[in-house]
């Protein structure tokens, strides 16, 4: 029988997609419903002194104008509750939402919000991160250390989590070294930047609303509505329709509750959809700006000693899921190496800019960029080729990473090797081209979720899941794992997900973690359904149920493969009075132990439970005149475990790649003084396109994980951006001679770092 | 002010009265319930709301409705034929070139356009072709493949 691997893949829901049939939450209308529209901040950090609505409110067409004083005065985030839903008293950044209208269409709703008349006392803007933790710098929320926080989170003043990894001695291990090198780095903020921009459609029954959403993550963006409403999470049904993609940017809760507030004071159904440039401004999950020092002490045959580190990350306005990045970051700045001694101190700064959050990956590219430019120039003090050192101190499995983490079987040595012959490192190139090679690790996140399985009295299945779908495949492929558990085709599988009221509590699409941990539900549910097919089986077939294997649709005889029972017929059988129903969730994985003493701001970063490695080698051509480059071919080799999906698996790693490509050379906001983004649509914020993705070569490394998902698996969605600005920036300076020092590595950048100027 | 026109959409006239500032696109998604095409710029970066306009591809974000009075306008929609996916659709499917599927109304578009033009495509070709069409999940080469095998198979 087809093992999940050998099963070709075809999406169930891509027969909705290619015909155009399928819905969005932008495509979904109803009788009645009114169009949203939020205005937003007019600074980047004001005083409210005072909201008058009453021009806006005498617009013909004008249902209702909704500010912080029409809903519950709730502060809300999920580690420091610093934020409401509308602005009250002040603005912190220029996508804060001062006030919501509904009105009968876009176009009203929007000159409606235009109206609204809001009197402001401009207060300073901190727009740097450096500046904001500076001594005496304007605080960007004067009453932080009022507000609700996870005991956990270190707060001071401006830095809203600070948090440190701390191992041996590194002031005498940098003495000793034969060479050190000390560099600094500056990431931009750039963005998740999914195609479909944020939608939701609230419509209330009584007392019971129903949202959908395009949200990565219903039941998160459930409670959420719930805490901000101050109604029972009972009350609160999230559906998601198709979702157009989301890299991070459609995770936490975001305006479900703005819409249903609305609604609700209209008592009509409203809708929201957002534009590019609000796409780029308002939600709270871009990715954050870092400033990156790095100090490394290495012995003259390779042996990294000592890494000292200070990261400070942009926070922006308020905190959402970021609190856990400074130690996140920390983890990345140390990188898949062993070194004996490590000092990372990581702070959040606060800015008046567009709130940071979890966007693919959240930390890890900008912070691998600087720490694997950082490894060749190390290699280049020593005058050793910078993938023999890395070969000399990538971790292997006994290593202990800088918590103490002992390592089990791990197969990161195994991609450097795989991605540097598979681009053929060391041959002959022109001499405006060269190899550049980054290396990058990541964790699987497990945790609980939940799933259903039953079979129909027709002989079909149906899961029914909290999993979120969010396109890269891996609800669409959990047919293939529970089929395998019963003798079944996937096809044989319909799916019901993506409704709060439906499946079991899930994180969402999210962390990677979609196959880690709904697979593990699914196939525990599978194998219920399988005990009581079995039972079945044993009263049809007169045998005992160790002698019964569920193959092709059958229920048969061990070794008598004419004694058998169709599974349809079982299914009719059991219609009625015996339902063949599966639960399961399963326990997570055990986590890793580690010894972090002596580190705070302990988020639970510590570990790197499953841990994916990763190496990209890329061959980039630099034209010097220009500074203009092109990534020419990628050779990726990922060791994420067992491979249950290769297509989605492929997929997921050809997307990351030209995302970290698109992140190396164009992808940054810039941002004034004023606090404002300067570039936020696709006019200026440009992706990369078929025409400039380069051709991707994969390998994978099998190394299955004890502590991993279903069969060893360990996540996959977010790893592939990793490793990739960090190999670009590497083959540009070998080009150069010159490394670029900020990202992303513009022409102008590139141009500036080989004429001797850092721009 | 509003004008009398008659949209030809997938074979089908509607007669309208428009207002002379709406795009075709809020038309296809609104009067017309044809929400296949999809809003992601408004700025004629993204190809999401690509549709064929007398056999050529434009982005019905910044194409006035009135502007495609009386032409043959083809949507996504449009391309299925008697409850049989296009060849194009169905390579989609097969090579894994749909991932969140937003994108994947307006890169059938562009693709079908090119393959009016140019039915036996080189990859370049295909690329190039495609290089209006923003994709953020699949980093195109399961598209640019998908293209070339629907290609390959009208051509077989």
């Amino acid at each position: 029988m087809a093992t999940a691997a050998q099963t070709k893949f075809i999406r169930p829901d891509g027969k909705d997609k290619v015909t155009g049939l399928g819905r969005y939450t932008a495509d979904l209308t109803m009788t009645g419903m009114l169009h949203a529209c939020f205005r937003y901040a007019d600074h980047a950090h004001a005083r409210i002194r005072s909201i008058d609505t009453a021009k806006a409110r005498a617009l013909p067409g004008v249902f209702c104008i909704l500010t912080q004083d029409d809903v519950p005065d709730v502060r809300y985030g999920p580690f420091v509750e610093d934020r409401t839903l509308f602005a009250r008293d002040v603005v912190r950044y220029e996508g804060e939402v001062v006030a919501g209208v509904a009105a009968t269409t876009p176009e009203i709703a929007r000159e409606a919000a235009a109206l609204i008349e809001v009197d402001y006392e401009p207060l300073p803007v901190v727009s740097d991160v450096e500046a904001a933790l500076a001594e005496g710098a304007t605080l960007v929320h004067d009453g932080w250390s009022g507000y609700s926080a996870s005991d956990e989170v270190v707060r001071d003043g401006n830095d809203a989590s600070r948090s440190t990894i701390v191992k041996g001695d590194v002031d005498a291990a940098l003495a000793a070294a034969d060479a050190v090198v000390k560099e600094r780095y500056v990431a931009d903020m750039s963005h998740a930047v999914p195609i479909e921009p944020h939608a939701a459609l609230a419509q209330w029954q009584g007392d019971k609303v129903t949202v959908w959403s395009s949200t990565q993550v219903p039941y998160i963006a459930r409670s959420g509505v719930a805490t901000t409403l101050q109604i029972p999470e009972s009350h609160v049904r999230i559906i998601v329709p198709h979702l157009g993609g989301g890299f991070g940017g459609k995770c936490e809760f975001h305006y479900e509750a703005h819409v249903a507030a609305l609604a609700r004071a209209t008592g009509r159904p409203v809708r929201l959809v957002f534009s590019r440039s609000e796409e780029f401004i308002a939600p709270d999950h871009r990715r954050e700006g870092q400033v990156i020092e790095l100090e490394t002490g290495v012995m003259k045959d390779g042996t990294l000693v000592a890494r000292r580190g200070r990261l400070i990350l942009d926070n922006g306005a308020y905190s959402a899921d970021a609190p856990f990045f400074p130690q996140l970051a920390a983890m990345h700045a140390v990188g898949p190496y062993r070194i004996p001694n490590v000092s990372v101190d990581a702070s959040l700064a606060y800015t008046n800019t567009t709130p940071s959050g979890s966007v693919r990956a959240p930390t890890a590219p900008q912070a691998c960029w600087a720490v694997e430019q950082h490894m060749d120039s190390v290699a280049a003090a020593i005058g050793m080729d910078p993938v023999e050192l890395r070969r000399r101190n990538i971790l292997k499995e006994g290593d202990t990473t800088a918590t103490n983490q002992v390592l089990e079987p791990i197969g990161a040595a195994e991609t450097l090797e795989r991605a540097v012959e598979l681009i053929g490192y060391g041959k002959d190139l022109p001499e405006d081209e060269a190899i550049g090679v980054g290396c990058g690790w990541w964790p699987s996140f497990g945790g609980p979720s939940g799933a259903f399985v039953k079979l129909n009295g027709d002989g079909s299945g149906t899961i029914i899941t909290g999993a979120q779908e969010c396109g890269t495949g891996a609800v669409m492929a959990l047919p293939i794992l529970v089929a395998e558990e019963l003798g079944m085709r996937p096809e044989d599988f319909s799916i019901l997900a993506q409704d709060t009221d439906a499946g079991g509590w899930d994180a969402g699409a999210s962390g990677s973690q979609t196959t880690f941990n709904n697979g593990r539900a699914v196939i525990e549910a599978a194998r219920e359904v399988r005990a009581q097919l079995l039972e079945l089986a044993e009263e049809e077939l007169e045998a005992s149920r160790e002698d019964i294997e569920l193959v092709e649709g059958t229920a048969r005889v061990k070794g008598s493969p004419t004694k058998s029972v169709p599974i349809t017929k079982l299914a009719e059988t059991a219609q009625g009075d015996r339902l063949l129903l599966g639960k399961g969730s399963g326990s997570p994985p055990p986590s890793p132990e580690v010894d972090a003493s002596g580190c705070t701001g302990r988020l639970g970063l510590e570990t790197f439970a499953a841990p994916t490695f990763i190496t990209h080698a890329v061959r980039v051509r630099v034209d010097r005149e220009t500074g203009v480059c092109r990534v020419l071919e990628v050779a990726a080799s990922h060791d994420c475990g067992v491979i249950l999906n290769p297509v989605g698996a492929e997929g997921q790693v050809e997307g990351g790649v030209v995302m970290g490509i698109g992140m190396a050379m164009l992808e940054g906001s810039i941002v004034g003084e004023d606090g404002r983004q300067r570039n936020p649509h696709l006019l200026d914020y440009k992706l990369q396109t078929a025409a400039d993705a380069p051709p991707i070569s994969i390998a994978f490394v099998d190394a299955p994980s004890p502590y991993g998902g279903p069969k060893g698996s360990k996540g996959t969605g977010e790893p592939p951006c990793v490793p990739t600005p960090g190999a670009v920036g590497n083959a540009i300076a070998q080009v150069t001679g010159a490394r670029v020092h900020r990202l992303p590595m513009t022409p102008e950048r590139v141009w500036a770092a080989s004429h001797g100027v850092d721009a | 002010m509003s004008h009398a026109c008659t949209l030809n959409v997938n074979g089908m006239s509607y007669p309208l009265q428009l207002d002379a500032g709406r795009t075709l696109l809020t038309v296809l998604r609104g009067e017309l319930g044809l929400t296949g095409a999809k809003e992601g710029c408004d700025d004629s970066e993204c190809g999401a709301c690509m549709v064929l306009v007398d056999g050529r591809p434009v982005n019905s974000c910044s194409y006035l409705a009135l502007q495609a009075d009386g032409r043959e306008i083809t949507t996504v929609e449009g391309l299925a034929k008697n409850g049989e996916l296009h060849p194009l659709q169905a390579a989609f499917l097969d090579e894994g070139g749909v991932q969140c599927g937003f994108c994947t109304p307006g890169m059938l578009i562009s693709a079908e356009a090119l393959l009016r033009q140019n039915p036996k495509p080189s990859e370049d070709e295909v690329r190039l072709a495609l290089g209006g069409n923003l994709c953020r999940c699949t980093g195109y080469q399961k598209i640019a493949k998908a293209v070339l095998a629907a290609a390959q198979g009208a051509t077989a």
